[in-house]
């Protein structure tokens, strides 16, 4: 049985933590789910999209994360329970919304569910999403297991709904990637009716217009509904303390960090010298709780992921209460106890905790940890990040590139969020040179394209994938055909949002729940912005890098969508359009004439090099049969068969 | 000694500004391409020597060398090179009339050597509006379609470079000096290697003072008129002081000092006006634009004229002391500048002195410069 399913109360599952967070919100009834994909949040709308049928919830993957919560909101003043899922830097884009959400209260359950990236694993930045609640003013909480994960989600849309307003709830890839034991509770009707009620007067939280004006009033009642959080959060089983009465060392930690710190207690049996206060309510704090805690002892650790949020608050109410629990001694990111950057780990919480209690302790004799590290330099191959075989953004930048050098004018690429984000990368022949947020390479490339009255003359172009288009590019390609700009934008068109798994974007026939849903024509949409457009297919590399030259020539927004499929697509099936195999006799290998330009500049992982040989070797079991290779190789002994 | 590859190709001559846009280093390999006039290297290469370096005619030229291979002797200081003798020439009687810059006489040379097989193909350099285009050609009849000056750098030696690649051998060709300067190093064989035959079977070099950078040309010429419709470029001799170009709708003139703004930063270092790594050179005859001046330098460029002229394909005259004289004066100041230029700025040594050079010579550089 599906945990998506399950009604018998008290079953366990091992879940993901984006699993627990869709069970929680499954238990809490929620009618409306919608999200932009984004690492590491993907999954909660993915799983949720799976029970749209049975347990009655409209899911949608939405055009950008602002929409997304948009279409929540209405699910919320219209009476329903919703969910919105976004990473980290998605918050940026909803803030707007965000902040006027905030003022103008909602009615049904709904929760924001924001998952941060630190170490940035899969993201272009670690960015905090925290912040957003303080600066907002909307109630924070943040689950600290598998199972909080669940029950905190579930009670989310309560006090959401107790409040009269939406609560973010963060996660982090450790919490939400990994996964835990977690007990399921019973799941509720799925019979619901909407209505949006708007005959009251404004102002009347329940059935009069949503609005926001007049703000002060709306921003006193705002504020009101966080004292009573804090009322509320006071009292919170989330927050938890264990350890000794009076420990030598409190560790004040939240989220995935409760887990490191609890196994680095473990790890230096400190148990009877450390304890730990767990928050699970982050924003706004507790004070009671933060007083009766911080009490208990004078030396205090944060641990935390991405920006010392709890610590700064924290010690804001210290400083406040310092009358009353005296002067302490804090440790975290602020005094580089704890690394600012990056992902944390139980061995920093073991060396942070180390130093302050002096308590010595090796996990791993020095002798064998250079061993090791040795062994590894030695044997492990180098794995850069690359293109899959077959990509065809592989062959994108290799036209890109080679157009751009052989038009010889320092042309450059402005870079956007993909899988062709990596087109900075050798992978990518490091054509891109500006890498930012969804939809700003086409915006660079705008401005860049206004600079010819300083003397700019190299061509500018922008490359973008085709969800991304829609969720931020749009206004930026609007704005460089209004203003004249001269600019060429790529669209790198692979029929899916492929680096997030292939989730639907307004361009593709199926939406969220597997319905049909008209496509938009992105060829279509440029053109009667006024741009010009071009077809290339990136496989036809010698045509592709024609139409890029002559496109080079030419002034003003010009758009070419370069089209081929990603080759994990679905809809391909793996299938191999061509058998590919090499010519050992004809390979000129690394002598003049080529060095190695298959294996050692295109680089696609189905090439290799074979050094006895001197020559190259298709992997045969790897090669999706795209046949690129056969086209750049200058002696043509990359031979391709049509398969078969 | 001085043997290198493509990175110090870049590194000496394309970030230099010195590259010309020959071709020599393209189609040898996928790394070199050339476009507008501009060759660009498209990726890093692993080679420490390469052909690409080798052949290149403005880095590392040994032109003792050079001259050896293909004279027998080392290089003369004679301004106009070593030749057997001068004369002037036209096309004759069995050359159909074509827009010639001047006599015809290129023309008419291509056309025998591809009408009495004396060569398979010929390279030669077409053009697309401005865009010099080069090609190869095996029909007499479609030599005259390619007459007349370019005047914009032309990467012709990739289209025999491709040539080559596709197994044509006896080729003849049309160069300019630093075209026939990369071409003669080719013939050398200096990578040694050794599935090596020399493909070429005559060379018929242009006099040249310098060229034109074609995207400059065009950009300028582009507000002017249509340049897909230039029928014809020519610099009348001094006093003139403009550059005609004929189009369909008449002839503009341009100031010469708006011209000379485009002339590549390279040709300023090019000592050589008269082509004189070649079989024949032919350039303009100072006196009439129905003649040419005709330099014949080796024994089969004697033989190639000798029998076009027999086969009525060219007439010759005698060359007049002081058109010779002239001419030798104005190939020795071109010389006498870019080696002075040359020499002070390190780009011309001895064979002997360190560091990298644009071109060696062992003879007295400080009395000719």
């Amino acid at each position: 049985m599906s945990y998506l399913f399950d009604e018998e109360k008290g079953a366990r599952y091992l879940l993901m933590g984006n699993d627990a967070i869709v069970r929680g919100a499954l238990e809490a009834g929620v009618s409306v789910a919608s999200a932009y994909p984004g690492t590491p949040s993907s999954e909660i709308i993915e799983n949720l999209s799976k029970a749209s049928d049975k347990r009655n919830i409209y899911v949608e993957w939405s055009v950008n994360e602002k929409v997304a919560l948009e279409v929540a909101f209405a699910a919320s003043i219209a009476g329903l329970r919703s969910i919105c899922a976004m990473k980290q830097n998605g918050v940026n884009v909803a803030s707007d919304f965000l902040l006027h959400v905030a003022l103008s209260g909602s009615r049904g359950g709904i929760v924001l569910v924001h998952c941060d990236d630190p170490g940035a694993l899969s993201s272009i930045n670690e960015g905090e999403s925290r912040h957003f609640a303080k600066m907002i003013e909307l109630p924070l909480l943040e689950p600290g297991d598998f199972q909080e994960a669940l029950e905190m989600t579930r009670w989310a849309f309560e006090l959401s709904e107790e409040l009269g307003l939406l609560v973010m709830l963060r996660s982090v890839t450790r919490l939400s990637h990994a996964s835990g034991n977690v007990r399921i509770g019973s799941l509720p009707g799925t019979d619901k009716t909407a209505c949006f009620k708007y005959d009251a007067v404004p102002g009347d939280q329940a059935s009069g217009p949503v609005v926001t004006m007049p703000v002060p009033p709306h921003h006193e009642a705002l504020q009101r509904k966080l004292k009573k959080a804090v009322a509320l959060f006071e009292k919170s089983p989330f927050n938890t303390y264990t350890g000794p009465e009076k420990p030598e060392l409190l560790i004040v930690t939240c989220s995935a960090c409760n887990l490191y710190s609890r196994e680095a207690v473990r790890l230096l049996g400190a148990e009877n010298r450390v304890g730990i206060l767990k928050v699970g309510t982050t924003w706004p704090l507790p004070p009671d709780l933060i007083r009766k805690n911080l009490s208990r002892t004078d030396t205090i650790l944060f641990v935390e992921e991405v920006l010392p949020f709890l610590e700064e608050n924290v010690k804001i109410l210290a400083a406040e209460m310092a009358k009353d629990i005296g002067v302490k001694t804090f440790h975290g990111k602020n005094d580089s106890t704890i690394p600012m950057t990056g992902e944390m780990t139980p061995d920093l919480v073991v060396d942070a905790i180390k130093r302050i209690l002096k308590i010595d302790y090796a996990p791993m004799p020095e002798t064998f940890r250079n061993k090791a590290r040795e062994i590894a330099a030695k044997m492990a191959p180098v794995r850069d990040l690359t293109f899959c075989p077959g990509c065809p953004h592989r062959a994108s930048f290799w036209n890109l590139h080679n157009a751009l050098e052989i038009d010889n004018r320092r042309g450059f690429v402005c870079g956007d969020i993909g899988c062709y984000t990596l087109g900075l990368l050798p992978c990518g022949f490091s054509t891109s040179k500006t890498s930012h947020s969804m939809g700003s390479g086409i915006g660079i490339a705008s401005g860049f394209g206004k600079l010819t009255r300083f003397g700019m003359d190299q061509p500018i172009l922008a490359v973008c994938g085709d969800s991304t288009f829609f969720h931020a590019a749009l206004p930026a390609l609007v704005n460089a055909i209004h203003n004249k700009s001269d600019v060429i934008f790529v669209l790198l068109d692979n029929s899916g949002t492929a680096m997030t798994g292939f989730q639907p974007h307004p361009g593709t026939e199926t939406d969220a729940m597997g319905g049909n849903v008209p496509p938009m024509d992105p060829a279509a949409l440029c053109r009667s912005l006024g741009a010009t457009v071009q077809y290339a297919d990136p496989f036809d590399v010698d045509a592709t890098q024609a139409i890029l030259l002559r496109l080079m020539e030419e002034k003003g927004a010009r758009v070419l969508i370069m089209q081929q499929m990603c080759a994990l697509s679905p809809e391909k099936k793996g299938k191999k359009k061509y058998r590919v195999s090499v010519d050992q006799e004809k390979c000129i290998g690394d002598r003049c004439g080529c060095s190695r330009l298959c294996t050692r500049v295109f680089r696609c992982p189905g090439l290799v090099w074979d050094a006895d040989k001197g020559a190259a070797v298709i992997d045969e079991v790897i090669c999706a049969g795209c046949g690129v290779c056969a086209s750049i190789c200058p002696a043509g002994a990359i031979v391709r068969e049509e398969a078969v | 000694m001085n043997a290198a590859g493509p990175n110090e190709l870049r590194a000496e001559v394309f970030e230099k500004d010195l590259c010309i846009g020959c071709g020599a280093c393209v189609s040898l390999c996928p790394y070199f391409k050339n476009y507008n006039g501009k060759t660009a290297m498209l990726f890093p290469c692993t080679q420490e020597e390469g052909r690409c370096f080798a052949y290149c005619p403005k880095v590392e030229v040994d032109l003792d060398a050079v001259s050896r291979n293909m004279y027998g002797e080392p290089y003369s200081m004679d301004p106009i090179g070593r030749y057997r003798s001068v004369m002037k020439s036209r096309a004759g009687k069995m050359v159909t009339r074509a827009d010639f810059q001047a006599g015809g006489t290129v023309t008419a040379l291509m056309t025998y050597a591809l009408a009495a097989n004396k060569i398979d193909a010929a390279v030669l350099t077409g053009r697309d509006g401005l865009l010099p285009i080069p090609a190869v050609v095996t029909e007499p009849n479609a030599v005259a379609g390619f007459a007349s000056s370019k005047y914009t750098s032309a990467p012709t030696l990739a289209a025999f470079n491709q040539a080559v690649r596709e197994g044509r051998r006896n080729l003849g060709l049309v160069l300019t000096p630093c075209q026939a300067l990369a071409l003669a190093q080719m013939r050398a064989n200096p990578m040694k290697q050794k599935e090596f035959v020399d493909p070429v079977s005559f060379v018929a070099g242009l006099f040249c003072t310098w060229a034109l950078d074609y995207r400059s040309l065009r950009d300028f010429l582009v507000e002017k008129t249509d340049i897909k419709k230039i029928q014809k470029f020519d610099i009348p001799p001094p006093p003139a002081g403009v550059m005609e170009v004929y189009t369909e709708s008449g002839k503009i003139d341009i100031p010469i000092d708006e011209i000379r703004k485009r002339v590549p930063n390279s040709c300023d270092y090019c000592f050589d006006m008269t082509a004189e790594f070649t079989d024949v050179s032919v350039g303009v005859f100072e006196d009439s634009t129905a003649w040419n001046t005709l330099v014949i330098r080796t024994e089969r460029g004697q033989a190639m004229v000798d029998g076009a002229v027999k086969d009525g394909y060219l007439e010759i005259g005698e060359m007049p002391e002081e058109n010779l004289a002239h001419l030798k004066l104005a190939a020795g100041n071109k010389k006498k500048r870019a080696l002075e230029r040359g020499r002070g700025q390190g780009m011309v040594k001895t064979a002997k002195e360190g560091g990298r050079a644009a071109i060696r010579i062992d003879g007295d550089i400080a009395g000719m410069a």
